[in-house]
């Protein structure tokens, strides 16, 4: 008897409902040793490893990869040594899904609540095949006729005997090829036009294409010969372009939203639909915090950005006005004793906002180096589940596209987010009545009403900006 | 099953097809082995040893050996074929299969075609070929890529000694005209071969090596090269798909390309010089119809375009080898 042990879908953070087995990477039956990984499960957010606990066997994979299940759903199960199939049977027939709800945040995990068990997962569906069994079809253009769900009764197989190959199938998936050609088109090929005439060889091949007689011409080029210019000035009035002509008509290209693209998606139009965001907007002065960052960087060896200075602002005034230092979930609202700053970061794959931890606690140059790291990893692709969780707050900026100011939607379950423009040097009038230019960056404060009423949100815009004006403070 | 030599493999199924079939004869230069001699028939037993017995059991009307003349043996052969026998006319070196090519492709390939179907002409060509005994270029050269391209012939090309008699004895009772192309290093390779009635049809081929990062696509004595070359990969943990086409016309296009859908990279391994042959036949034919999938330009790891080399060290970097289909593996696996 081996001693057998579920393996369910875990739960990361407490906006995890699902997840998608990614892949197993141990195979059935298959021996691990503890901290060997065993399989990624993909997630809204991140795609992560799950690392073995202990030496064991993958009994049995219950979930293939590629399939979806909420939190606590039974994956696999996993023994200490060989079992029998007639166990891991038997293991499957009483095991009940357990209630997985965790609390966020540092509370302490909630004692689960009995609730009633959901039934064992029911036995994978018999997967409905949209190509007959019996048809002609390469197997990987099955897998992918099924994957996209292509209608391969119109396709006319290329293969031997009208079989159907990968690449009929990946074709008939995609809008037509722009079309090559209309017109006939004149193909040079009299060069009587340019035979035995001093010109120069490009002038001798728009002679051709134009059907310029160079006999005609008096070159301007060293000793009469007959250059570029002269040709072209033959053709008028209309130079033809060299560059290509950009296709006109047509179906539009028509590009499916990637996973990531999908998740941005839903949770955005989520946010905008089910929050009721209110904004604050207003201007600090930054030439002090200018003056200050260029004197710090050299002091302090590094390189913090104008960001660095407002995350950390941010992350000081969250703690000064702890209402927006919160995440709301359902009808409770997460206060944080700490402000997790998340930073948005746009990736060659969309938006991801990994967070800097405890930023209050943080000098300006140690959320530099933090915020650098994880921005390295986003570009990477490489942020970890754990990079992305937790964050209490988000700063997004815009500034170095040139944007003065912007609303921002809220990133759920956070309750605020702010938006940064950037720099401008804007005309004012001074406390004895002169004039002068000063460095404005404007910010954008976006708040759930919900959680924060107008004037929470308001002193706590108030405070960045006194943090942003008195930039001393932030070294405090 | 028994165990037995390739060679001896191919004089079973002619024995057994023989005393199965009386139309069954054979016919080729010295195939009696040792008529004439001090020794008599039978003292040598034919110089590759791929007819001994055969005439002390069916006599020297369905043994024939003839003079040395290519020309006639096929010229012969396909008279009989045409009368209602079913010959198989040994050529001891393919290289000669010049001296009877109207024989073989304006006559016997196209008599089924001409005469609407009414006539049938069921040789099989025995072909010995192939290089690595040192036997310079007249006697070592792999002429298959030449007569695959011929239509109306189908082109066999065994690589074990189980191949070699469910080949055989298909091609035997084939009511089409079959070109049989023996390595002559492969006849003392061993191997299980089955027992009884034994055929595999034309146009299967066999995976003799299951892998997922590259497709290895070949026939003959470069089966086993690529066997090594896969084997030594998957030490790396580099798996290969290694196809052993076993007929070559017609053509598996259906394995290759299923393999290649799979591993998106090619390697196609031919003896035959590299111009209008076997290896450009099948990269084309897969760029044709796998362009979805390849994600690498095909590899061909052929003899170079030039006569097959008399010097042994010459002879040796003119074939094919294990490291040169590894190089090409690795070439493929490279690419981005």
């Amino acid at each position: 008897m081996a001693a057998l042990k579920p393996f369910t879908m875990p739960k990361w953070g407490i906006e995890m409902t699902e997840g998608t087995v990614a892949e197993w990477l141990v195979a059935e039956g298959g021996s691990f040793a503890k901290g060997d990984l065993l399989a990624l499960i993909e997630t809204d957010k991140i795609t992560n490893e799950v690392e073995a606990e202990r030496d064991g066997v993958l009994a049995r994979i219950v979930i293939p990869s590629g399939e979806t299940k909420p939190v606590g759903a039974l994956l696999a199960i996993i023994a200490d040594g060989a079992a029998e199939p007639a166990e891991i049977d038997a293991f499957l027939g009483t095991f009940k899904a357990a209630d997985t709800k965790v609390a966020a945040g540092a509370a302490a995990p909630a004692p689960a609540v009995p609730v009633a068990a959901p039934a064992p997962p029911p036995p994978a569906a018999p997967k409905v095949s949209i190509v007959p069994e019996d048809l002609a079809i390469s197997p990987q253009a099955r897998k992918l006729a099924e994957e996209r769900g292509i209608d391969v009764s119109t396709i006319t197989g290329s293969g031997k005997g009208g079989r159907i190959t990968y690449q009929d199938v990946d074709q008939a998936g995609r809008p037509p090829a722009p079309a090559v050609g209309g017109a006939p088109v004149v193909i040079a090929n009299d060069t009587s036009v340019v035979d035995g005439i001093y010109a120069s060889p490009l002038a001798k091949r728009l002679a051709l294409i134009h059907g310029v007689d160079l006999a005609e011409i008096d070159g301007t080029g060293p000793r009469g010969r007959i250059s570029k210019g002269d040709v072209l000035a033959k053709v008028a009035p209309a130079v033809p372009s060299a560059a290509p002509v950009r296709a006109v008509g047509g179906p539009p290209r028509i590009v499916p939203m990637d996973r990531i693209r999908k998740v941005i998606a839903r949770r955005l139009t989520e946010a905008k639909q089910s929050i009721p965001h209110f904004y604050l907007r207003l201007e600090a002065g930054v030439d002090k915090l200018l003056e200050l960052r260029r004197i710090a960087n050299i002091v302090a060896g590094g390189k913090a950005s104008v960001n660095d200075f407002i995350v950390r602002a941010a992350a000081l005034a969250l703690i000064e006005e702890p209402g927006v230092n919160i995440q709301v979930h359902g009808d409770d609202v997460h206060h944080f004793a700490e402000a997790h700053v998340a930073v948005a970061v746009a990736t060659d794959k969309g938006l991801v906002t990994p967070v800097v931890r405890g930023a209050d606690s943080l000098s300006v140059h140690a959320i530099a180096a933090a915020t650098k790291a994880l921005i390295a990893k986003a570009q990477a692709g490489r942020l970890s589940f754990e990079d992305m969780d937790g964050g209490s707050f988000t700063v997004s900026n815009l500034g170095m596209f040139g944007i003065d100011q912007f609303d921002a939607i809220i990133n759920p379950p956070q309750g605020a987010i702010l938006a940064v423009g950037g720099t401008r040097r804007v005309w004012a009038e001074q406390a004895d009545g002169s004039g002068k230019f000063e460095s404005r960056i404007g910010l954008s404060l976006s708040c759930d009403h919900r959680a924060i009423d107008g004037a929470v949100g308001a002193k706590f815009l108030a405070a960045i900006k006194r943090l942003i004006e008195d930039p001393e403070r932030l070294f405090g | 099953m028994a165990e037995m030599m390739l060679r001896d493999a191919i004089v079973e199924t002619i024995r057994s097809e023989m005393r199965r079939d009386p139309t069954v004869m054979m016919l080729g230069e010295d195939i009696v082995g040792g008529m004439g001699t001090a020794g008599g028939p039978e003292a040598i037993g034919g110089i590759w040893s791929t007819s001994t017995g055969l005439w002390a059991e069916f006599g020297g009307n369905r043994i024939i050996d003839t003079p040395i003349s290519e020309s006639a043996i096929i010229g012969a052969a396909a008279g009989a074929a045409l009368a209602g026998k079913r010959p198989i006319a040994e050529l001891m070196f393919a290289d000669f299969v010049g001296v009877c090519m109207d024989q073989i492709w304006n006559q016997i390939a196209k008599f089924r075609y001409m005469f609407g179907g009414k006539s049938k002409c069921p040789v099989v060509i025995r072909l010995v070929y192939g290089a690595g005994f040192n036997a310079a270029p007249q006697h070592s050269q792999a002429v298959y890529s030449m007569m695959t391209s011929m239509p109306g012939l189908k082109v066999v090309m065994p690589s074990t000694p189980a191949d070699a008699k469910g080949l055989l004895t298909q091609a035997i009772r084939d009511d089409d005209p079959v070109l049989f192309f023996e390595h002559k290093a492969l006849y003392a390779t061993k191997g299980e071969v089955p027992d009884g009635d034994y055929l595999i049809p034309f146009g299967h081929a066999r995976l003799t090596r299951a892998g997922e990062n590259a497709t290895i696509v070949t026939c003959g004595m470069m089966v086993g090269f690529a066997e090594a070359a896969a084997d030594s990969l998957a030490q790396e943990g580099i798996g290969c798909d290694v196809i052993d086409l076993r007929t070559s016309s017609p053509l598996d296009e259906e394995a290759i390309l299923d393999s290649v859908e799979v591993t998106g990279r090619l390697v196609v391994v031919d003896e035959s010089p590299p111009r209008c042959s076997l290896a450009t036949d099948i990269a084309a034919m897969v760029a044709r119809k796998g362009f979805a999938s390849l994600k690498a330009p095909p590899e061909l790891v052929t003899a170079p375009h030039s006569p097959v080399p008399f010097a042994r060290e010459l002879e040796s970097a003119y074939l094919p080898s294990p490291a040169k289909i590894i190089d090409a593996v690795r070439t493929v696996l490279a690419y981005r």
